[in-house]
């Protein structure tokens, strides 16, 4: 070999500046892989998109009439010369609940054989009509097996449009129509969709197609020229084809339509007809038993007539009974009376007999005792006649002894004086005695004669007695009789009795058989009546009928005639949210990666350029030796250039191959949170690699060969002579003796220096500045990212919650949950929310709508204020407030009229008059008035807004109040906050990669420049070792260049860093979501830091290698 | 005269890898103060080693050194530094001047690290640069900047001047003119001024001559006969 040895001392060069060569090839290898890596990743992402959209074979155009389609139109479709397949699709929005009564608001497709394909993520695909699949992307909470149901609150129509009532998920899926996690709009609920729902084609109960999907026979890529291209050549064919296409069947529909109206019409005629003669016959039955009735009637007025008079002939029967009874009754008392007149005549006979029966004994003892009267007085006479015989006799014998009386004694003269006194004396006793006799013999014949009176009397009582006691004979007598002949009559009473009974019961029956009759009689009336009723009712119904099917007629009538001509909507690619949204947002990435690599690749070719020609400053003496030796220029050259070269080709594979995969692997990790997972496709780029390669060579080269240039225009004894060192020089600082002279001595020495090499000056600047600047932007992009939420739900919407209604609360709140909200919040307003699309020139958006019943308190729940901060009230009528978010990226303008347009394509036209900072979510505010007058009806109470008291538990309430059944959801923005910021967490990755870029930058860019200036400044370095300078001096001596540069250099990367915040937050569009551009003072402190940290690592390995300088440099001649 | 500085039986031994050079060996003498003494011997003979350990930039393998009756062998890396900074002043044979700083300055670099400095202007003026004090070393001749290290090296006011090759870059006159300054100082500050030099010539003016040979020292005497710089030729 030639030139081996020129090859061997390149190659122990290379050994031997190590750190040099690894300077060159680190920078080589960030530039080319932040190049790479960032210009890389949207075709990456583009391919992997593409890739994924090819095999699902995502639409090309998605094709709706208002009329929908049929079969005929699919055919026509298809049979288009260039279109690969053509897929009739419903897509229906439906409200859904599960097991658990979660609703759900699904937007249900139809799953196609060859058009947006699923990804299966598990399961399977359904077999049966009622299985489905189910959106594997938004976190539902369903899982395989369970069941959903379509809800009762569905419209009618809507639930007739499915087959089943509910349908069992077999398999979750990604859909290529849903690319990312925007589900689109509704007009149900709240507007917000929970995710989409894929059933088979039988699952629907419909007879027409919602829309058509067509795809082309193309595999262009996704957003190329070419397939734009190709997309515009067929619109307007393809326009006119769907129009025309809806036009037949919209004739097809009239003309079947009128047939069917007059097979309408001739049933109704027909009907009526039938109706008519049945009522007729009706009528007719109705009369016939009018008369039956009548007849009936007369019938029972006979009949109560003979009844009548049987009752009265019963009535006189009964009085005669009753009268004889009376009769009876008085000849029975009569008779009582004369038994007892009876009675008492035998009585007063029995007391008569019984009183002459006494006064014959009072006779008979009044005779017995005045005969015993008589027979004693008779005794007593006798006994009289006696005692005076006796008296006599003793007179006598006295009256005998008188004589003698004085011869006797005294005594016995006494006795017969006394005896004669007591003879005088019982002679007068006797004489009395006669005289009583003869009294008693009067009294006795005085009471013989009252005795005998008493005898005639009794005679005659007796005689009466006998005359009372004949009569008494004689009367009862005559009572017996008249006893016989009251039993007699009342024998006959009682038969008469026994004879009106019979009769009477005849009677009853005969009543009872008249008011069966009566009954029956009135049953049939009634039975009539109701008849009668019926035959009215009949008879309206069928006018009702007849009015209503004539009515039906009309309306369909004017059905057919309203039915509109259809409009057709040819919808391309563009107006898919998933594939609109991926083209911008790839696109970040892109804008982003046209000005980091530039600047990366600056920074290279001024690292590379530096250190070249310290390089070749070094072996001035060596190159002059071999320019002696008679080498080439080209030669020597070469060697240069293999020496920086290689490195570069080295640091350009390294870093191509790094970058490529790890700047597109994390900034797609990044983008997983917006887009479905998808395995990212790296692209290999042969244009990109020749370009980095290029690139790399230029900047080492190229810059080799500035460097050399000079050097080898010298002769090769000019070369061998030591170059004159650089010459010291004032700087401007020197001649302002107030601030110069103020320094301290060393840090003269140090500012000079600084200001010895511009170039190396500049770049310290870039590189510094770069670093910081990649700093403030990384630390930036997280305050931004991580505070947007932070100010979305702190200063800007200030309400506590949000909560949403169950469909069809009108516009009041039911009374139980007033009260509860009453109680439970301290204030709340109620709102109208939904989502309307933002209808601009080429692009159409889905609008969070945002229309408060009440907006003079809105303030208490959204702080409306302009970008600016300047406090924005509430628009007025048919005027909007939009976030700025629209301003921005819909290029809205105060004053433009913006055109929101809902789910039946009614277009709503309104003023802008304010634009509001808003972070997340496109809001625009209505007033209802503006609503209802250009909608034409009452926006409906769906939502509202909620403070709670400062010290409630929100958690508590949120829970209390989603127990209502009127109650979908309640969110408390504070958790909103969270997850959002957890959301965005992950743009910490990316974060993350710019800080190790920054990193990387400020090492590599330290440590050449450092590298540079000791090896330049290395007998300077010895000597002021050999002077006494203690390591911590030599250090601070040559350091503190590094220092203050760095300190410049984070001056300018400070400024240029706000800058390229600005840009990089300008280009990053998260969907829904509008970053704050705002910087806070701690990522400036630490982006600082950092780079003084990253400065201070340098500088420790740079204080080992001063420390290894050999004094005795300081000895050796200069070279 | 007392003993200012002394070797004994010194040895050094550079290793490089598996090599092992003996740069020196048993090289002992001895140099009083205030002497003007003359290392001489031929390129590779180890006079640069030898400076290098007596002016604290190199340890030895064996033996001792001495300054003013302290070890100087003993030092470590830190005193070592102390050393260099407060009681060894340096003439190198390409100066070694900082480019960016003015003569002044560059003195001045020198003095504002020492204990007891002398005052720049002073000095330079004494070496005769009174009237260049503020310009670049570029803008200086040779022997001009050979002149600002020297009042840089006295500047620091050291125990020592060691002199490595002064006025091997300088023209012949120059390089008179500058051993003169060296011998004006010794003889005018008592200062011990140690030149090392390959060209014998020198010797004449030398109060002691030490010639190195080989690693060793082959001969150490006292000049009987001080002959005055202007009259020494080369």
């Amino acid at each position: 070999m030639r030139y081996s040895m020129l090859r061997r001392t390149t190659l122990r060069e290379i050994k031997g500046s190590f750190g040099r060569f690894l300077a060159i090839l680190s920078i080589i290898a960030l530039g080319v892989g932040f190049f790479t890596g960032v210009r890389g990743t949207t075709p990456a992402m583009k391919h992997t998109v593409n890739n994924f959209l090819q095999e699902k074979q995502f639409f090309d155009y998605r094709l709706i009439s208002t009329l929908g389609w049929e079969e005929a139109n699919l055919e026509a479709f298809r049979s288009q010369p260039d279109v690969r397949a053509a897929e009739g699709s419903h897509t229906i929005d439906v409200l859904c609940v599960d097991d658990a009564e979660h609703e759900f608001t699904f937007k249900t497709h139809t799953i196609l054989q060859n058009i947006n394909l699923l990804e299966l993520t598990e399961g399977r695909m359904p077999e049966a009509s009622d299985e489905c699949i189910i959106d594997a992307g938004m976190g539902l909470g369903l899982s395989i097996g369970d069941k959903i149901y379509i809800s009762d609150q569905n419209e009618d129509d809507t639930k007739d449009s499915f087959l089943h009532d509910a349908y069992t998920i077999v398999g979750a899926a990604h859909s290529s129509y849903y690319l990312n996690f925007e589900r689109g709009t509704t007009s149900l609920g709240n507007g917000s969709v929970s995710g989409y729902l894929y059933l088979p084609p039988d699952a629907y109960d419909l007879d027409y197609y919602s829309e058509i999907f067509v795809r082309f026979d193309q595999d262009d890529m996704i957003y190329s020229k070419a397939y734009k291209n190709a997309m515009d050549d067929r619109q307007t064919f393809w326009e006119e084809l769907t129009q025309e296409q809806a036009d037949a069947r919209y004739d097809r529909i009239v003309r079947e339509a009128e047939e069917e109206l007059q097979d309408g019409r001739d049933e109704l005629e027909e009907k009526r007809a039938e109706g008519l003669s049945e009522l007729h016959d009706a009528i007719r039955e109705l009369g016939d038993g009018k008369r039956e009735l009548a007849d009936a009637a007369k019938e029972l007025a006979d009949a109560e007539e003979q009844l009548n008079d049987a009752k009265r002939q019963l009535e006189d029967a009964a009085k005669e009974l009753e009268d004889a009874a009376k009769e009876l009754e008085d000849g029975q008392a009569q008779l009582d009376d004369g038994k007892k007149t009876l009675d008492d005549s035998k009585a007063q006979l029995d007391a008569a007999a019984q009183t002459l029966a006494d006064s014959e004994a009072q006779l008979n003892a009044g005779q017995a005792q005045l005969d015993a009267a008589r027979a004693e007085v008779d005794s007593q006479e006798s006994l009289l006649l006696t005692q005076e015989q006796q008296l006599d006799a003793q007179e006598a014998e006295l009256n005998d002894s008188l004589p003698y009386l004085e011869m006797l004694p005294p005594e016995q003269q006494e006795q017969i004086r006394g005896g004669l006194a007591a003879i005088a004396e019982g002679r007068a006793q006797i004489g009395a005695a006669r005289a009583q006799i003869g009294s008693g013999r009067q009294e006795l014949a005085a009471q013989q004669a009252v005795i005998d009176a008493g005898r005639a009397q009794l005679a005659t009582g007796r005689a009466e007695y006998e005359q009372g006691l004949a009569a008494y004979n004689d009367g009862l007598r005559t009572y017996e009789d008249s006893v016989k002949q009251l039993a007699d009559g009342k024998a006959k009473y009682e038969q008469g009795l026994l004879d009106y009974e019979n009769v009477r019961q005849e009677y009853e029956d005969g009543l009872q058989k008249y008011e069966d009759g009566k009954q029956e009689y009135e049953d049939g009336v009634r039975e009539y009546e109701d008849g009668w009723k019926e035959y009215l009712d009949g008879r309206a119904e069928f006018d009702e009928k007849i009015a209503d099917a004539e009515a039906d007629i009309a309306e369909a009538e004017q059905e057919i005639a309203d039915i509109a001509h259809p409009d057709t909507f040819v919808l391309d690619r563009s107006t898919n949210i998933g594939y609109a949204c991926f083209e911008s947002d790839s696109e970040i990435v892109e804008q982003v990666a046209r000005v980091f690599p530039l600047f990366f690749i600056l920074v290279a070719a001024l690292v590379c350029m530096t250190t070249m020609s310290r390089m070749v400053e070094e072996q001035r003496t060596q190159i002059g030796t071999l320019k002696a030796l008679g080498y080439s220029e080209g030669r020597i050259m070469g060697k240069f250039a293999f020496y920086a070269g290689s490195a570069a080709v080295i640091g350009c594979v390294l870093g191509f191959s790094v970058g490529s995969v790890l700047f597109p692997s994390v900034i797609w990790m990044s983008y997983q949170l917006m887009y479905i997972p998808l395995k990212l496709v790296y692209v290999f780029d042969p244009l990109m690699a020749v370009l980095a390669l290029a690139a790399s060579l230029l900047c080492s080269i190229g810059t080799t060969w500035l460097s050399c240039r000079i050097e080898l225009n010298t002769t090769a004894a000019g070369l061998m002579r030591p170059k004159a060192p650089k010459a010291g020089k004032r700087i401007f600082l020197e001649y302002l003796p107030f601030l110069w002279n103020r320094l301290k001595f060393l840090h003269k020495v140090s500012i000079r220096n600084i200001f010895r090499y511009k170039g190396r000056f500049f770049m310290m600047i870039v590189g510094i500045g770069g670093c910081t600047a990649l700093l403030v932007t990384g630390f930036g992009l997280r305050d931004s990212v991580s505070d947007f939420a932070q100010v979305q739900y702190n200063e800007i919407v200030v309400a506590d919650a949000q909560m949403s209604f169950k469909n069809g609360l009108g516009s009041k709140l039911p009374a139980k949950l007033e009260a509860q909200m009453e109680e439970l919040t301290d204030e709340y307003l109620l709102l109208h929310q939904t989502t309307l699309d933002l209808v601009t020139k080429d692009k159409t958006k889905g609008m969070n709508l945002i229309v408060p019943f009440e907006t003079a308190d809105f303030s208490h729940y959204m702080h409306l204020h302009t970008m600016d901060g300047e406090p924005l009230t509430f628009p007025a009528n048919n005027e909007a407030y939009i976030s700025n978010s629209i301003h921005d990226r819909f290029n809205v303008q105060l004053g433009d009229t913006i055109t929101l347009r809902n789910e039946e394509m009614q277009e709503v036209h309104v003023k802008v008059t304010g634009i509001f900072e808003n972070h997340v979510y496109n809001y625009v505010l209505l007033t209802p008035e503006t609503l209802r007058g250009q909608l034409g009806e009452t926006p409906s109470l769906n939502g509202a807004y909620l403070n709670f008291a400062p010290d409630a538990d929100s958690y508590q309430i949120q829970a209390a109040l989603s127990r209502s059944d009127d109650v979908t959801n309640v969110t408390l923005f504070e958790e909103l906050q969270t997850r959002m910021a957890k959301m965005m967490s992950s743009l910490d990755y990316i974060v993350l990669l710019v800080i190790a870029c920054a990193a990387g930058l400020a090492f590599i860019v330290l440590y050449n420049l450092t590298n540079i200036n000791i090896t330049e400044r290395i007998r300077e370095i010895a000597t002021i070792k050999v002077l006494g300078f203690f390591r911590s001096e030599t250090e601070a001596y040559v350091l503190r260049e590094n220092l203050v540069l760095t300190a410049f250099g984070i001056l300018a990367g400070l400024g240029l860093g706000v800058l390229l915040h600005r840009f990089v937050i300008s280009q990053i569009i998260v969907d829904l979501v509008s970053f704050k551009v705002q910087i806070l003072p701690l990522s400036f402190v630490w982006s600082v830091l950092l780079t003084f940290g990253f400065n201070l690592l340098v500088n420790l390995v740079m204080g080992l290698k001063l420390d290894r300088i050999n004094m005795a440099e300081s000895l050796k001649s200069v070279d | 005269m007392s003993t200012f500085v002394e070797f004994q039986n010194v040895r050094k031994v550079y290793k490089t890898g598996e090599l092992e050079i003996e740069a020196l060996h048993d090289v002992s003498f001895e140099i009083g103060k205030g002497e003007f003494c003359v290392i001489v011997g031929a390129s590779g003979a180890g006079k640069t080693t030898i400076l290098n350990i007596l002016g604290g930039m190199d340890t030895l393998t064996s033996g001792s050194a001495w300054l003013d009756g302290t070890e100087i062998s003993s030092y470590n890396k830190k005193q070592l530094t102390a050393y260099r900074r407060y009681d060894v002043g340096f003439v190198f044979q390409f100066y070694n001047l900082v480019q960016n700083l003015t003569a002044k300055e560059n003195v001045e670099l020198a003095a504002q690290i020492c204990r007891d400095p002398l005052d720049a202007e002073t000095v330079l003026r004494q070496v005769g640069l009174g009237e260049r004090m503020k310009n670049f070393p570029a803008q200086l001749s040779g022997g001009e900047q050979q002149r600002v290290a020297i009042a840089r090296a006295l500047a620091k006011n050291p125990k020592l001047l060691l002199c490595d090759e002064p006025t091997g870059a300088l023209d012949y006159n120059t390089g008179k003119s500058v051993l003169a300054l060296l011998q004006d100082t010794c003889r005018k500050k008592g200062m011990t001024v140690v030149v090392i030099t390959h060209n014998s010539a020198l010797a004449a003016m030398a109060d002691r001559i030490i010639t190195v040979k080989s690693g060793t020292i082959e001969s150490m005497r006292l000049n009987d006969n001080i002959v005055d710089v202007a009259d020494i030729e080369w």
